[in-house]
């Protein structure tokens, strides 16, 4: 992709996300998460493009354009897919290379690994 | 179950298209599908766009959140409101004309469902950015976008809610 039809990617993106905005101040507030990650979605998808997207946000915009819809199903299952979303981040953020390229690990107890965030939260 | 009830169960919100373009003859036959919808005191005040130009749906997507995917095509569903209130006074602008586009929409998602196409209803957008990009007059406004094409996913159908339907008067299920 050249600069221009780059340029014209995250112009379309900001479109979106602007009227996003301001039809967000009258429609289900439900619908701003929705935006939120639909928005992130569209965002790794121009990178990918651009052959910027690792596998983290790949992984992650596959878990999005999987269970997005779920908002206009069941509240309670989007409730459920954003926390796993999170949930994944969180591994990602926890095993990411540092800036310098080391490792961060996340400081848990034997307990907390592997549990889901929200598990966690309730016991910390 | 006649054919009709059969594509009233069967139809779908889909938001997945194929890069297939839709043809003329087929949009033409979904907008006739639209005249003939009922309308409030005959007022037949609706109007509608049809876009097929992608560079067009792209930038009404860019103003338009609900209208997801790529579909190739696009009917605005619009209504004079100016005519509408001339016809049907202040109910007919601020109520009439909304009723109208609902039921012209509903023919037009039957009738693409006939077709084999999918289509999905979109009311988030911005409403004045879509009229100044469809060059729509002063008084003319966009209600609903319907975007319409081959779909390349059809979703499951969503549960309905069955407590909602009462027979003489309300609570009693019948």
């Amino acid at each position: 992709m050249n600069r221009a039809e780059l340029t014209e990617k995250y112009f379309e993106l900001v479109g979106y996300m602007v009227t996003s905005a301001r039809n967000l101040l009258d429609e289900s507030p439900l619908y701003g998460p929705f935006r939120l990650v639909d928005a992130a979605s569209r965002l790794v998808a121009i990178m990918e493009e651009d052959d910027l997207a690792d596998q983290r946000l790949l992984a992650i915009r596959k878990e999005i354009e999987a269970h997005k819809y779920s908002v206009m199903e069941d509240p309670t299952k989007f409730r459920q897919f954003l926390d796993s979303l999170v949930d994944l981040l969180v591994s990602q953020i926890a095993s990411s290379p540092g800036r310098g390229g080391g490792v961060y690990r996340e400081k848990l107890s034997c307990e907390n690994e592997g549990k889901p965030l929200k598990e966690r939260r309730k016991e910390g | 179950m006649t054919e009709v009830l059969e594509a009233i169960r069967g139809r779908r919100s889909v938001r997945s298209f194929l890069d297939r373009p839709v043809d003329k003859g087929i949009l033409e036959q979904l907008v006739e599908a639209a005249i003939w919808a009922p309308s409030a005191g005959n007022a037949q005040t609706w109007r509608f766009v049809v876009i097929t130009e992608p560079e067009r749906i792209r930038r009404i997507k860019m103003v338009s959140p609900g209208l997801l995917g790529d579909p190739p095509a696009v009917i605005a569903i619009c209504q004079d409101l100016d005519e509408a209130r001339a016809k049907g006074g202040e109910l007919g602008a601020s109520f009439l004309a909304q009723v109208d586009a609902a039921m012209a929409t509903q023919n037009v998602l039957l009738a693409a469902h006939d077709k084999g196409l999918g289509t999905c209803v979109v009311a988030s957008f911005h409403r004045g950015a879509v009229g100044r990009l469809l060059g729509l007059p002063d008084g003319v406004e966009p209600l609903l976008l319907v975007s319409v094409g081959w779909p390349a996913n059809v979703p499951s159908p969503p549960q309905r809610r069955r407590n909602v339907v009462f027979f003489e008067v309300y609570g009693e299920s019948g």
